[in-house]
Parts: C-alpha cells; structure tokens; sequence
C-alpha cells in the first residue's frame, strides 16, 4: 500500500516536473550543487585530524589472555578461519593425596589474522568467557601482509585500548548491594594486584624459589605461559585450607595473592613489563592506583611481566603439595593486601569526573578515552561505588612482528598458520621493495 | 619616463612572450580552480596539501609528474602525425588569447575581422584531434576523435550563430567595437534575444571544450581518453589538460568580450568607470569560468545521439530564430 502510494507519488512528481517548463530540472540541478558549495563541508582531514569514532567501533579484536580457556569456540565460530589457537593439556597433580590428577588447557598460540579477518564480531559475541573485546584502534596496517596476524601478545596489547563498558542506562536496575560490593571489593583487589605481586614477588620468590622446586613435578615445559591459567583452574588450585582474610574476595583476588608466580610471561618483555611494573610499585596500595575498571582489564599485564625469577616455580608452590610455600606466602600476602575498605568513598560526582578527565589527559590519554573514563567516575561517584583509578594508556610500542610461539604446540585443527618468522621468500616481497616500488 | 623605441617586431615578440606565460598559468590556476570549486560544489574539500595552503600548488605538482613521465610513441603509430598533433591542438588555442581584450588597450591585435578569426582559429584544434586519434592506432583513439569532429561540427553551428547575432547588433566584427556598442544589462539588451544567444553560446561553447555533459569524446568510462589514449607525459598535458584549460580560458574571454560587456564596470555610472577596466574584465570572467566549473558536477554525460539530436534539433533553429529576431530588431527597432 504505502509502497503503491510512493509509486504514485514519485510518478505524480516526475510528470510535474515535464510539465514544469522546459529546462527547470537543470536549473534545479545547478541549485542544488551551489547550496553545497555555501554548506559548511564536513570533510575531516583524516591523518590530521581524527574522527571522535563511537565507542562500540569495530577497530581491532584485543585478547584478555587470562580469561581464555582454550575453548575454542570463537575460532570454530569465525566465518573466515582466521583465529588460530594451539594449546596444551598439562597434567596437574592431585590436590589432596589420593586424589586425581587433573587436566588443564593452557593457550600456547593465539593468533587472528587480520588479512582475512571481515570483523563480523561474532568471535567477541560467542567467548563465553569474557576474553574478547572490541577496541576502536583502526591502525595497524603493515607493509607486509604477514604481519597482519597478530599473535596473542599483540592481541593482549590491545586490551589497553579497550573501552571501560558503557554507563548504565538512566532507570537501570542497580547491581545488588552485596554483588556491588563485592564487586567493587573485586576491582580494588584486582587493582592493587601489582602492589601485592611486585612486593610478594621481590620477598617472597626467592625463598619460594629455593624450598619450593619442582615440588609437585608435573609436567609443565619450563617456560610456559603460565598466565593463560584460566580463573577457574585458579579458583579450584587455591585449595580452602587459604587462610583467606577477607572472605568477599574473589578468585581473582585468590589468584593474585596465591599465583603471584602463574601470571608470568615467558618473554623477557623488559621494557614493557618492567616500565609497567615500575609504575605500579611507585602507586600507593590503599587507593589502589594501578588497576582499571573491571572490564577495561589491563591489569592482567602489567604485573604478570614483572621479573620474578621465580615464577615458574611459583606455579608449584601454589600446589597444596608444598604447605611450607603456602604458609609463606599466607604470610606475606596480606601485607601488602589492598584495603578492602567498603565501598562508598564519597566523592563529588563532577569533581571526579574532572578530576579523573586531567589524570587521563595528563597520562596522554586520547580525549574520548578520557572522557569515557571520566564519566565511568562520574557514574560510580554518583551511585556512590568506589572507584579505581583507570590504567594508563599503552606506552610501549605494539610489537608488530609475530613472535616465536612457545613450545611444541598441539595441532589443535588450525591450518598452518603462517609461520611465525617471516622469511621473505621469492614471491612475496620485502616491506622495503614495497616502498621503493611506491 | 625614458621612451623606450621598440620597433613593431619587439613589441610583437613581447606580446607573443605574454601570452605563451599567461596560457600555460591560466591553464595551471584554471586545473586547481577546477579542482577546488568542483570539490566545494560536491561537498567535498579537494586537494589540501601540495604547496601547503589548501593545496595550491596542485596542479603545478600534477605538471610536474607529467613532465619526468616516459613520453611513449606506439609502435603501430604514424609516428610523425603522432607527435605533431598536440601542437596541431594547442597552438590554435593560444592564438584564441590574440584577440581577446582584456582592457581598452590591452590586446594583441585588434583584427577587423575579430569574431570571424575567434571563430575560426577556435576550431583548428579539431584537426589536431583527428590527428592525434586517426595516428594513434588505437581503436578507441578513432572513435574518440570521429566523435569529436562530429561535435565539432554540431556545435560549432550554434556559436557561430549566436556570435552573429552579436555581431549584428554592434554592426562590426571587431571585438573592440563590440564591446564599446554594448549597452548596460549586457547579455539581456536587446530583451531576451541577447539572453538567449548568450545561452546558446555558453551551452556551445561547453560542447566544444568536450566538457562535461557534452564530453562523449573523452568518455572515459567507454573509450578511455578517447582521441587521447596513446599520449603520455607532456604531450598528453598539452593535448588534452592544457587545450582544455586553455579552450575553457579562452571561451571564457570570449564569452566576456560578446556578451557581458568586456572591460566597461557593470553598471554605467560613472564613479565606476575609475576602476581599471582590467579588474571588470577579471571579475565576469571569473564568474564565466565559475559558470563553466559549476555545470560540470552538476549534470551527468549525454549519450551520443542525444548530443547530436540536441545540437541539431534544437540549438541550431533557435540559433537560426535568434538571427531572424536581431535582424529584426536592427532593422525595425
Ligand atoms: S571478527 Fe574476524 S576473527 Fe572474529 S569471527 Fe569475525 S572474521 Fe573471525
Ligand atoms: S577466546 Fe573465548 S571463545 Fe576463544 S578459545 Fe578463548 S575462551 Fe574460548
């Protein structure tokens, strides 16, 4: 109906315009660009300037290492193959004696390669686990098309990029109380994780170090990494024995204190990791400086790349098998644990959003992350939650080469990926003759 | 002042020396007016980078690239017809610029026969074109160039019609005398037959420069560049961007001389008359170009027959009807 009607119209208009008078389409026309011509043009200058892109764009994929199980859902889900996964099972021992050995994923490669890659969002929708996220960063296109898959460590790089989620809708359900303060009780401890890591890590590893070897002797290679635990092999390996003081905390906060060492990366990432890490000790424990929101998540990195010699080992004595280790590390832990103080520390919603709108600036944060930032303060001072200082943006420069991957991966069903060391071969040119053939 | 004594070939030679410079920079200023206005018509900023401020130096860029270009012959080309039919195509259009006066006494010459050597130096550069098309060896060339004789031919009509309605109002051919005659609302005086010829002038003059609508010659979508497939480099500039730079400049001055009152200031008062012809000139003939650059993005590319069909059916008898109407008028009136 409505369809017949516009038909008709459109017919009724074209026939107006015959009638109108020879040449008045034409002079129409001629209006119509001259009108553009007085409009105010709203070309932006691309390279120069930059578009406030909304907040849900569909940039780059980041990973949030720790929070992948190896599931392997979304690289089943990926329309274009392009998610390369290769993993592991571990064998882990028993908890308790005469218990059953346990079995474990670990992530060994992470890969998606963005040549093929049509950004369908789908493997961020299927993760049940949280462990993939959009981000609105849109330039990392290479001169070599190889350089386009980005291994996990890239893609863990990009969870710095990554938007806190968006404020609640005005009139929204308001989490539970206790919910809420757990929560937020989550995100402190989560955020003071480096304070309590870096200095369990510098007292507690070596001591750690030499009591605690090999103990349970399972067999993990000897640089695995160790971060792609998921929280809930964590969660079960922290047996109850714990002394847990504060009881609200949840795995992760189990993690931080009883992992310190499982979080660590197997690459010397030196300037990376130890830049963070260093910036994260200097931030006092109490108002938990260093973490992020709970979701916007860089909080995993930092602290996993910090130096600990011990770490590997680390895992072992997280092991109920090692009780000397444990008690140690009972009683180092909650020195430096955060205070988990109620939430409700109140603050002017406005002057935190300035206030939090200078840090971000003052860190050189991008304006709209910023802002962002500024009003998830906002929101949180309003409702009266506690709110944890937002990380700083990713100084360290993005590793654009496809790193070495770990240890003899299990052929997971991935295609051959492409190999992890470019080497030029006869077809494919080099970045620089790329250039020069411009 | 010291009198500087130079003999008629010197002042010749300066003349000449003017107009080769002024040619190619109106070319280079016309490509980025080009550039920019038809950016701005369709929403869009244009160049904004070469030379720094809204990327002025564009076309002077573009020139130079052209110029390192390798200048290839084909191998099936008649190569000296070849190489001899851009300047077949461009020298015409600098000697369009000799009689177009800029103010009282700034012309090259100011022939009897004005508007008949317009008229006639303006379509030389067709041979050029079937030359360059007819020796390229290329089948799109050919068919570029015969559709470009034809337009030639179609539409040449129309301007030499609407040239002698003019023409006759002023009763001379020379283009100083033309625009002396000329009276206050130039291009309406006499009512609506001058309108008109100007109307048939401007759309003539469009389908000689093979601009859009009227560019099926260049089609590009079909025949590539048409007659210019086979150029490169600084042949293809002078044949085809700078002829049809130099064809817009140049129609554009002609345009101004017939039918918008040449150098005189726009209304006749005589306060007016105390800025230099020169800057009345530059001021409609800006307005001409813009007219030319404003049609451009605007209409879309008219199919072969429907040029051809417009030409003949419907500009050259209201051409005709126009010459009826001014001898009319001259007569009666
Ligand atoms: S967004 Fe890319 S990687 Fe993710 S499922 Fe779609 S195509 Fe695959
Ligand atoms: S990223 Fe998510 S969906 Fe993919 S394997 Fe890891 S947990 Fe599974």
């Amino acid at each position: 109906m409505a369809v017949d009607e516009r038909k008709l119209s459109d017919a009724r208009k074209l026939s107006d315009a015959r009638k109108s008078g020879f040449g008045l389409g034409l002079l129409k026309g001629m209006a119509v660009t001259l009108k553009h011509l007085f409009k105010h043009n709203t070309v932006i200058q691309y390279p120069d300037e930059k578009q406030d892109l909304p907040p849900r764009t569909r940039g780059v994929i980041a990973l949030k290492e720790e929070n992948c199980t190896v599931c392997m859902l979304c690289a089943r889900e990926c329309p274009d193959w392009c998610i390369y996964i290769d993993s592991h099972k571990e064998t882990l021992p028993p908890k308790r004696a005469g218990g059953r050995p346990r079995k474990r994923n670990v992530l060994d490669r992470f890969a998606i390669d963005y040549s093929l890659c049509m950004y369908c969002g789908i493997c961020v929708e299927v993760c049940p686990y949280d462990a993939l996220f959009w981000s609105r960063e849109f330039e990392y296109s290479e001169y070599d098309i190889r350089q386009l898959t980005h291994e996990k460590e890239r893609l863990a790089d990009w969870m710095t990029t990554v938007l806190p989620p968006p404020e609640l809708e005005q009139g929204a359900d308001l989490p539970g109380q206790p919910a809420a303060a757990a929560a937020s009780a989550t995100v402190e401890a989560t955020g003071a994780r480096p304070a309590n890591l870096t200095s369990s890590a510098v007292e507690a590893r070596p001591e750690q170090a030499a009591t605690a070897p090999r103990e349970g002797s399972f067999t993990t290679e000897p640089a695995r990494p160790a971060s792609s635990l998921p929280p809930q092999e964590q969660k079960r390996e922290t047996s109850p024995e714990d002394a847990q003081p504060a009881p609200g905390l949840d795995t992760e906060v189990k993690a931080a204190q009883g992992l310190p060492g499982a979080t660590t990366q197997p690459e010397p990432e030196v300037t990376l990791g130890a830049g963070r890490a260093a910036e994260s000790v200097t931030q006092p424990a109490d108002t938990a400086q260093v973490g992020s929101d709970a979701t916007s998540a860089p909080e995993g990195q930092p602290p996993q790349k910090t130096p600990s010699v011990a770490a590997e080992p680390a895992v072992t004595a997280a092991e109920p098998v090692s009780q000397a280790g444990l008690r140690n590390l009972g009683g180092q832990a909650p020195v430096a644990r955060p205070s988990t103080e109620p939430a409700g520390v109140a603050e002017d919603p406005e002057a935190a959003y300035r206030r939090v709108l200078q840090e971000q600036a003052s860190r050189g944060s991008s304006p709209q992350v910023a802002e962002a930032r500024a009003k998830v303060a906002r929101v949180k001072a309003e409702r009266g939650m506690a709110r944890t200082a937002t990380p700083a943006p990713a100084t360290a420069p993005v590793q654009s080469a496809p790193q070495a991957t770990p240890t003899e991966p299990e052929p997971s069903g991935a295609p051959e990926a492409q190999g992890p060391a470019p080497e030029p071969g006869p077809v494919a040119p080099t970045a620089d003759e790329d250039r020069t053939d411009g | 002042m010291p009198e500087i004594a130079l003999t008629a070939w010197q002042i010749l030679l300066v003349k000449v020396l003017v107009i080769l410079t002024i040619v190619p920079v109106g070319a280079l200023a016309g490509g980025y007016a080009e550039h920019k206005v038809m950016a701005h018509l369709q929403h869009r900023l244009g160049p904004m980078y070469p030379g720094g401020f809204h990327g002025w130096a564009t076309t002077l860029a573009d020139g130079l690239k052209f110029l390192y270009k390798e200048d290839i012959v084909p191998d099936a080309a008649d190569r000296k017809v070849f190489s001899l039919a851009p300047a077949a195509i461009f020298v015409p259009v600098l000697m369009i610029y000799l009689v177009i006066p800029i103010d009282r006494n700034l012309i090259v010459e100011d022939l009897d026969v004005g508007i008949f050597y317009l008229l006639a130096v303006g379509s030389i550069s067709t041979i050029g074109v079937l030359m360059a098309g007819w020796s390229s060896a290329n089948k799109y060339a050919l068919i570029g160039a015969l559709r470009s004789a034809a337009q030639l031919i179609a539409y040449e009509l129309p301007i030499v019609l609407s040239a002698a309605v003019v023409a006759m109002y002023a009763g001379s051919l020379s283009v100083i005398d033309i625009v002396e005659k000329q009276n206050f609302p130039f291009a309406i005086w006499p009512p609506g037959i001058g309108l008109i010829a100007f109307l048939v002038f401007t759309t003539g003059a469009v389908a000689e420069m093979t601009r859009v609508p009227f560019d099926m010659p260049v089609a590009e979508s079909e025949i590539i560049t048409g007659p210019f497939t086979e150029y490169t480099g600084m042949r293809y500039i002078f044949s085809h961007m700078f002829a049809e730079m130099g064809h817009m400049v140049a129609f554009a001055g002609i345009g101004v001389t017939l039918f918008l009152g040449g150098y005189k200031p726009i209304i006749p008062w005589s306060p007016l008359e105390v800025v230099p012809g020169v800057i009345w000139f530059g001021l409609k003939f800006a307005l001409m170009i813009f007219l030319f650059l404003w049609i451009r993005p605007t209409f879309p590319r008219v199919r072969e027959d429907q040029l051809q069909k417009f030409a003949w059916k419907f500009l050259i008898p209201v051409s005709l009807v126009l010459v009826l109407a001014m001898g009319a008028w001259v007569l009666y009136v």
